[in-house]
């Protein structure tokens, strides 16, 4: 069992041949170009990019540095350069699907307050054509205006 | 002295026309506003036809987001006192007038209508709650007696009135998930004086509770996070302090 041990400790896990290290590569350029691709055309905002270019840099650094990926191990002190990759990948994602958790609440707010700003300007809108029959609009900007909060 | 009663609504088309003629019936003095929160029935025509002013939001933003809505409106059209009810009738207007006497009295900032007489004490006519919503009242009365060390009964009552201070509280900080519990919450911390008065509900005249016995045990789970979290939001002396960054959302654009 010990001896197991040793001998997978002594053994890099991880062999890159020349050619995966290339497909790698390849990959990671075309991501940020896509990346890119996304911000010319609108549909991905610079602010949201940042964390998409950080990502695929890293994949291109692991790429082209193949002994970058055992010395994160070794300083993470996990013998499987296989699990350091995976724990640094999972806690990425983690954080990230956090982080937009954290956009999407800021911006159900947002909605929110979006779709009761348009509902008051309705019944005010209502109030002051007096189509409620009831009491004609006694109230108008003046008092909306003179209370601080609004 | 301005006052606004506020219906939150959502598809209530059967109901609101009676409610919001009760409302006039017993407090003719008062303008009526009702929160139409999306609904895909005739509820905001109705509430029209019946004399109201509807405030209609473009889609459902459930019973928190309505309720803000309210508390918004009563704080800009600078009313001073407002109190809200539901649409489906099971609130008497009698009971919101006696709720608001409170708060024109200033003996509270906000005043809760509860369904529960003491206990032990209920008659035979009496509002019936089922089993499933009797576990989850009494676990968040326990739970929200222990968070504010003040004794509720009612935690989930939405027959509330309420004065400026108030209004200038929920329409900033105002949980659109769990509305009732945690508005609670927030106000005894924020050091607002709340009042429960005991009062008299009656069976729904329309719709139907959204409570299913798996809802209760998620509605349960999620109102008990509601209230740990709200134990450690700041703490401020003063009401309307500092709103949160997503109260504060809307404003900041």
């Amino acid at each position: 069992m010990t001896g197991l041990l040793a001998a997978v400790s002594e053994e890099p896990t991880v062999h890159l041949t020349s050619q995966t290290r290339i497909l790698a590569a390849i990959i990671a350029v075309a991501f940020m170009l896509m990346i890119l691709e996304l911000i010319r055309r609108d549909r991905l905002q610079e602010r949201f990019s940042v964390v998409w270019f950080i990502a695929g840099l890293g994949m291109l650094a692991g790429a082209i540095f193949p002994g970058l990926l055992a010395g994160v191990a070794d300083v993470m002190g996990v013998r499987d350069t296989n699990v350091a990759l995976f724990s640094i990948i999972l806690l990425l994602l983690l954080g990230l699907a956090l982080n937009f958790s954290v956009i999407m609440s800021r911006q159900a707010a947002q909605i929110t307050r979006l779709a009761q700003e348009r509902a008051l300007e309705k019944a005010r809108e209502q109030t002051r054509s007096g189509e409620n029959g009831g009491e004609p609009s006694v109230r108008g900007a003046a008092t909306a205006k003179d209370d601080p909060d609004g | 002295m301005r006052t606004l009663v506020f219906i939150p609504a959502w598809n209530e088309a059967d109901s609101v026309a009676t409610v919001i003629a009760g409302v006039r019936e017993h407090l003719p003095e008062v303008d009526l506003l009702v929160v139409d929160d999306g609904s895909s029935d005739e509820t905001a025509a109705r509430a029209a036809e019946a004399g109201a002013t509807v405030a209609a939001l473009p889609f459902n933003q459930g019973l928190g987001a309505a309720l803000q809505t309210g508390y918004l409106y009563a704080l800009r059209e600078g009313y001073d006192f407002c109190a809200h009810l539901d649409a489906d009738g099971q609130h008497p207007p009698a009971e919101v007038a006696r709720l608001l006497e409170e708060v024109r009295a200033d003996r509270a900032d906000l005043v809760i209508g509860s369904r529960y007489r003491e206990p032990g004490e209920a008659k035979s006519d009496d509002y019936r709650p089922t089993l499933s919503r009797r576990i989850g009242t009494s676990v968040f009365r326990f739970f929200l007696t222990l968070a504010t060390r003040q004794r509720f009964t009612d935690t989930t009552s939405g027959m509330r009135a309420a004065n400026r201070r108030v209004m200038r509280l929920f329409s900033e900080n105002y949980s659109p998930d769990f509305a009732e519990i945690e508005s609670l919450q927030l106000a005894v911390r924020q050091g607002l004086r709340v009042e429960e008065v005991p009062v008299r509900m009656l069976e729904r005249v329309g719709g139907s509770s959204f409570l299913t016995p798996v809802h209760s045990a998620f509605f349960i789970f999620k109102g008990l996070v509601v209230l740990l979290v709200g134990q450690f939001r700041p703490r401020n002396g003063e009401a309307g302090g500092e709103p949160g960054p997503l109260g504060k959302a809307g404003v900041e654009q």
